[in-house]
């Protein structure tokens, strides 16, 4: 990795704000025509929009057309304030207070309606159709209190001048680009990026991710309703197209256009976009909406992540200094949490059943595990053992019968409530996050226990003692500024068992942990297993088909055969059971 | 006489704006949707604008200065008049603004006129009250046009149920609930009031709520294009043959609209059947002018020709384009032009003749009655 | 009565609309956002015919072969690259959208364009007079749907298709053409909004801009509807009558809306919709 750094990232953002800063409050308005302050204000309002959605879809995954909603709601609020009760400075705070209000309600539904448990990410797309067709067809049929179809006009608002407003929604800007460029680099804004990149592991590390998206939504509609806010004083008219779902897609064309997951790339695209379309829609209005869609549909199919891509194709070195800059934190010990009380069962299961429709795929499961044990869950494909590990760990999965981790029963928990639980997961394919460093993914796994910071980007990596000892053992330590997608198989697999560790679990489920892996790998991983089991007071459930492998490490082992549970035994037990040879000689493959 | 208020006018330019005296032409802005709802009738009165123009101009133009016709596209909405007022005043730097919009349009419009302070005559006919010092308005309202359908509706049809159809926007809800008090004062009633929103395009449960309410006369006041036709569409679709006030249909869409227009009741300001010199001058010329590439002239596109000769009256009688004095003379002149003696002399607003009229089976619009100066009514009492 | 047969055609009427759309994503797992344009395509294809001199009813041939050609180049150029870009897909489409409008409107005009009815008149339906034309659709409705179902349970390319929907691995494995069936799909969904647009013209206007007011309620019909025609028609009787009776008892502009924001908390208590029942 090159060590050729001579300006950290930091200053080259604080020089550019400054240089932003001046240009918005002493050049700009020296410079430029009255019509160019105007176009360019209104344009700056809508690159506000264009950071609110970049946050959303790009950082987030989340596409959404419902920022034009939450824009018009706040232009309105100002404008209806502004219009029906008068422009004293007293009213002219209300008028912010309910612009940032009246979003943030709605953006609380929109997110609540948006992310239950089990919704998809085309959901909340839908939804964010519906809701500006809602919010337009509310205001065409508000009379004289939103002034239908007309808008509302002739109020006063900020007793500020062309410059003034242009010099406000500059500063304001700036103030939005840098507080959001801050936030997606810091370790609370890695957590957008781990949720666009799997949703499943987030909720498996405790977080969760709905909620998160929820909270998002809020505070993006707030914002949106700022930059209402500034559009109803400084255009000193609003109107139902404020508000409409085509505005909504407008804020995301630009936002795809500029490079989406960059902040700046949005900003640029929305005030290059708005402004050149300012300047040339006069004379040919349709063909350069023809241009526009055009150029857009080739973006999205050629370059998804926008002009800012293409900037970075022609820099590729500062693209890779990025990377090399996120990295090579430095390790440090977390004290050990209340890791492993000894004695009580872990967990507890009676009576477990599962179906889909009519097909038993479980029935009559009873199982318990203490603290330091290693069961290993082994039986034929198609015994229900992945069934059974989800029934464990997502508490809306099971149809009959209790779960009970830690002696309480989990029915109807999701997923990141059983993490707060004590239970870790590792899934059969490595799930990890694509887009992050390795450091940047172990942090997720304690971000449950300690919020990351929404300013820094944390220069040390504080993991438990166990978590370190697996990186050490695979030599991810050396890695921890490696992008994740650079990372071999194994490598993966070793990276979410040490994530599923840092959550400091009572109960660790690991479904075929060494599938995959080369023997020298596997050796490493089982070594682990029996370390954390065996010395840390651990408890862990394997599902495993490799024999050989279940019979070195466990210290018990459970036969599962067409959804029963058939064998509850030491090693010994198990291995020398007639049932099982017969399951596995049956024509069963292992 | 005109030529001696030419040469007076001369004389006080001459005298009074040294300044202005070596000055190019000047300029009128046209902002109109180009693109979005109003792009039907958009190329209509560009070209009236145009035609006015270049008739102005080859007599001398007006204090002895050419006219130019700036156009822009506000994409029949608020945002891009916002673009497009911003480019007229500011950039092309127009002596007025004379344009039909929409009222979202013209609404957003309004604060930039404020503020780059120059007349803006407004051409479009519109649901009313609406004020502002800069502001003229030389077309109707609802206290114009709908008095005379509902007048021969109760009178000569002997209809005594109403049902009124709106879409849902400033215009539609505004021209029907005046049309609502205005039934309900003539002693009739109105069995039922229903709208839907500009977009919507389905109009059933509407029509069977109007079949089922024994109405005797149905008024409708949709946006202009689209809905209006899908609603004439539908109507005649169902069944619907009482007789039908449509507040909305311009002579060249009822034209187009063939068969299903026919019967429909119009009044306008304007339509191309008026006896007049003056009229048959204005299509004569329009016609030589555009050729095949004509469209019909309408009630939104002659009030833009005779809205540019009222403004080079008032440049003429305040001698400069001065904004005060042009907005003082702007409340005085008259122009006769295709529809009568125009003047915004009442609130800045204009009384208005207004004719009845009925689409034939062929699309052509048969004049019923006609009523002169119309009176506009309360719009401005402040102004 | 008259109320039962708005319900009725209602439904109809958005059943043809939402059918290439669900085609095209009960296969593909695709939204196509470009949906609205096809429905302004197969619209023009009908002022093209009637300025043609051709009879009105020669569009709806004419509008279905445009509509799939269209529509299978649209698939080569821009949604194959995006079948694992679903997301993007909605954008790229949307964004061809806007071309599209645009196009046709530099080609025919911003006007609104006028085609000969099809069926004028009324006629007596139990006692009450009731648009010729609206009992038409309900019978178009039954055809598309019929004939859709004839093409994925009786021909090769719907065995296929199902596969393909089922599991796209294993058909590509039995050597199923995939690429093929997605492209055939896509054209008979395209083709399928292009005809929708033919039979728009006698209730709407023709403009370039009308495809899109039907866009978002036949996109969330086929959300709830999942994949199958049957449940399409089910998500349509049931969206449809609400959308008249609340049109009719509440308030149509409160009817407008209807569809979607019932669509969207159906979702939302089941996120498969009716797919599940």
């Amino acid at each position: 990795m090159p060590e050729s750094r001579s300006i950290p990232p930091r200053a080259w953002l604080f020089a550019a704000l400054i240089l932003a800063t001046a240009l918005v409050l002493f050049i700009g308005p020296a410079l430029f025509d009255r019509f160019t302050l105007n176009v360019l204000t209104r344009s700056m309002i809508y690159a506000m929009l264009a950071v609110t959605v970049d946050i959303l879809w790009g950082y987030t995954g989340v596409l959404t057309f419902g920022q034009a909603a939450f824009f018009g709601t706040g232009a309105y609020a100002s404008a209806m304030v502004l219009s029906h009760l008068g422009a004293t400075p007293a009213l002219l705070a209300l008028a912010l207070l309910l612009a940032i209000i009246v979003p943030v309600l709605l953006g609380a539904l929109v997110g609540w309606l948006s992310f239950g448990h089990g919704s998809t990410p085309l959901y909340a797309t839908v939804i964010s159709l519906v809701v500006p067709i809602v919010v337009t067809q509310l205001v065409f049929s508000g009379g004289v209190w939103t002034g239908s179809s007309s808008g509302l006009v002739g109020y006063s608002g900020l007793p500020l001048g062309l410059s003034g407003y242009f010099r406000l929604t500059g500063i304001c800007l700036i103030l939005t680009t840098a507080i959001a460029l801050v936030f997606t680099r810091s370790d609370a804004g890695k957590l957008l990026v781990a949720i666009r990149d799997n949703e499943a592991r987030c909720a498996y590390l405790g977080l969760d991710p709905q909620r998160l998206k929820i909270v998002l939504t809020t505070i993006l509609a707030g914002v949106a309703g700022i930059a209402g806010f500034l559009y109803a004083n400084a255009s000193g008219v609003v109107a139902p197209e404020n508000t409409g779902f085509v505005f909504g897609t407008e804020i995301v064309i630009w936002t795809a256009l500029g490079g989406r997951g960059t902040i700046i790339g949005p900003v640029m695209g929305a005030i290059g976009i708005d402004y050149l379309s300012a300047q040339l829609s006069g004379d040919l209005p349709f063909l350069w909406n023809l241009v526009v869609g055009a150029l857009f549909v080739v973006m999205i199919i050629l370059l998804p992540n926008g002009l800012a891509q293409l900037a970075r194709m022609v820099l590729p070195r500062r693209d890779r200094e990025q990377v090399s800059q996120a990295g090579s934190p430095a390790l440090a010990a977390e004290p050990p949490g209340n890791g492993a009380e000894s004695g009580n069962r872990v967990l507890s299961v009676s009576g477990l059943g599962k179906s889909f429709g009519s097909l038993q795929v479980l029935q009559g499961i009873d199982l318990e595990v203490r603290p330091g044990e290693l069961v290993s869950l082994v039986g034929p494909n198609g015994a229900g053992k992945t069934t059974l590990m989800r029934c464990l760990s997502d508490g809306t999965e099971a149809t009959t019968g209790s779960v009970s981790i830690a002696g309480q029963d989990i029915r109807g928990m999701t997923p990141d409530e059983i993490v707060a639980l004590g239970v870790g997961r590792k899934f059969q394919v490595a799930s990890v996050f694509d887009s992050l460093a390795v450091a940047d993914c172990l942090r997720m796994a304690r971000a449950s226990r300690k919020a990351p910071s929404l300013l820094h980007r944390s220069l040390t990596l504080g993991l438990p003692e166990a978590a370190a000892d697996i990186l050490r053992s695979t030599g991810l330590d050396q890695m921890l500024g490696r992008p994740v997608s650079l990372l071999s198989h194994g490598q993966k697999q070793s990276l979410e068992l040490a994530m599923v560790v840092a959550l400091e679990p009572k109960l660790i489920l690991l479904d075929e942990p060494t599938a995959g892996l080369t023997k020298v790998e596997r050796t490493t991983i089982g070594a682990t297993l029996q370390k954390l089991t065996g010395e840390l007071g651990f408890a862990a459930i394997l599902v495993e088909h490799d024999l050989d492998f279940v019979r070195d490490i466990s210290t018990r082992i459970v036969v599962l055969h067409q959804g029963r549970l058939v064998l509850d035994g030491s090693v010994g037990d198990v291995v020398n059971s007639e049932v099982v040879r017969t399951i596995y000689s049956g024509g069963a493959h292992a | 006489m005109k030529n001696k208020a030419l040469i007076l006018a001369f004389a006080s330019a001459a005298l009074t704006s040294a300044a202005f005296a070596a000055d190019g032409p000047i300029k009128i802005g046209v902002p109109v949707g180009l693109s979005g709802a109003n792009s039907v009738v958009a190329p209509s009165v560009v070209q009236s604008a145009e035609l006015a123009v270049a008739e102005i101009n080859a007599a001398g133009g007006v204090l002895g200065r050419q006219l130019e016709l700036e156009i822009a596209d506000d994409a029949s909405g608020a945002a891009g008049a916002q673009k497009a007022f911003d480019s007229l005043v500011f950039q092309k730097e127009v002596n007025a603004v004379i344009t039909m919009e929409t009222s979202a349009a013209r609404n957003a419009g309004l604060p930039i006129i404020t503020k780059g302070d120059i007349p803006y005559i407004y051409t479009s006919f519109y649901e009313g009250k609406s004020c502002n010092a800069n502001l003229f308005v030389n077309a109707w309202v609802p206290e114009q046009q709908v008095p005379p359908i509902v007048d021969n509706f109760i009178k000569t049809q002997g209809a005594k149920k109403f049902f009124l159809i709106g879409s849902d926007y400033a215009f539609g809800r505004g021209m029907l609930e005046f049309a609502k008090a205005y039934i309900e004062k003539s002693g009739a009633s109105v069995v039922g009031e229903e709208y839907l929103p500009m977009e919507g395009s389905d109009w059933t449960a509407i029509i069977s709520n109007l079949k089922s309410s024994g109405a005797d006369a149905v008024i409708t006041s949709t946006a202009g294009g689209a809905p209006n036709v899908t609603l004439t569409k539908q109507l005649r679709g169902a069944g619907v043959t009482i007789p039908y006030g449509n507040l909305a249909v311009d002579e060249g869409t009822a034209k187009s609209m063939g068969a299903d227009a026919a019967g429909i009741f119009i009044s306008a300001s304007y339509v191309t059947g008026i006896a007049s010199d003056a009229n048959n001058a204005f299509l004569a010329a329009i016609e030589k002018k555009f050729g095949a590439e004509l469209r019909t002239p309408n009630d939104l596109s002659v009030p833009e020709y005779e809205g540019i000769y009222l403004y080079k009256a008032a440049v003429e009688k305040a001698g400069t384009t001065d904004t005060a004095a042009v907005l003082a003379a702007l409340a005085e002149v008259s122009f006769t032009g295709p529809r009568g003696a125009v003047s915004m002399k009442k609130q800045h607003h204009a009384p208005l003749t207004m004719y009845l009229g009925q689409v034939k089976a062929d699309g052509s619009v048969g004049l019923v009655d006609t009523f002169e100066g119309v009176d506009p009514g309360e719009q401005c009492p402040n102004l | 009565m008259t109320l039962l047969l708005d319900m009725v055609t209602t439904a109809a009427i958005l059943f043809i609309v939402a059918g290439g759309l669900l085609a095209i994503f009960g296969v593909l797992k695709i939204i196509n956002f470009a949906h609205g344009a096809w429905l302004t395509i197969g619209a023009y294809c009908a002022v093209a015919t009637a300025g043609l001199g051709l009879n009105p009813w020669a569009a709806l041939p004419i509008a279905f072969a445009v509509g799939a050609i269209l529509g299978g180049v649209t698939e080569l150029v821009i949604v194959r690259p995006l079948y694992r870009r679903p997301l993007d897909a909605i954008l790229a489409t949307w964004g061809l959208g806007i071309v599209i409008g645009q196009l046709i409107t530099l080609w025919f005009g911003r006007d609104v364009q006028f085609t000969p009815n099809l069926l004028s008149g009324t006629v007596d339906v139990l006692g009450v007079s009731y648009s010729l034309y609206r009992l038409f659709a309900v019978a178009a409705a039954l055809v598309i749907g019929l004939a859709f179902t004839f093409l994925l349970e009786g021909t090769r390319l719907g065995l296929s298709a199902q596969a393909v929907i089922m599991n796209e691995m294993l058909a590509r494995a039995l050597g199923i053409d995939t690429a093929r069936v997605r492209l055939a799909t896509f054209m008979v969904g395209t083709g399928l909004a292009a005809l929708a647009g033919v039979l728009l013209t006698p209730l709407t206007s023709v403009d370039p801009n009308m495809g899109v007011a039907w866009l978002i309620g036949s996109f969330m019909l086929v959300m709830v509807a999942g994949s199958s025609f049957s449940t399409l028609a089910i998500a349509c009787l049931v969206f449809g009558s609400a959308q008249v009776l609340v049109s009719t008892f509440v308030s149509p502009i409160l009817g407008g809306i209807t569809v979607a924001v019932l669509c969207a908390l159906v979702l939302r208590i089941s996120p498969k919709g009716f797919a599940r029942a």
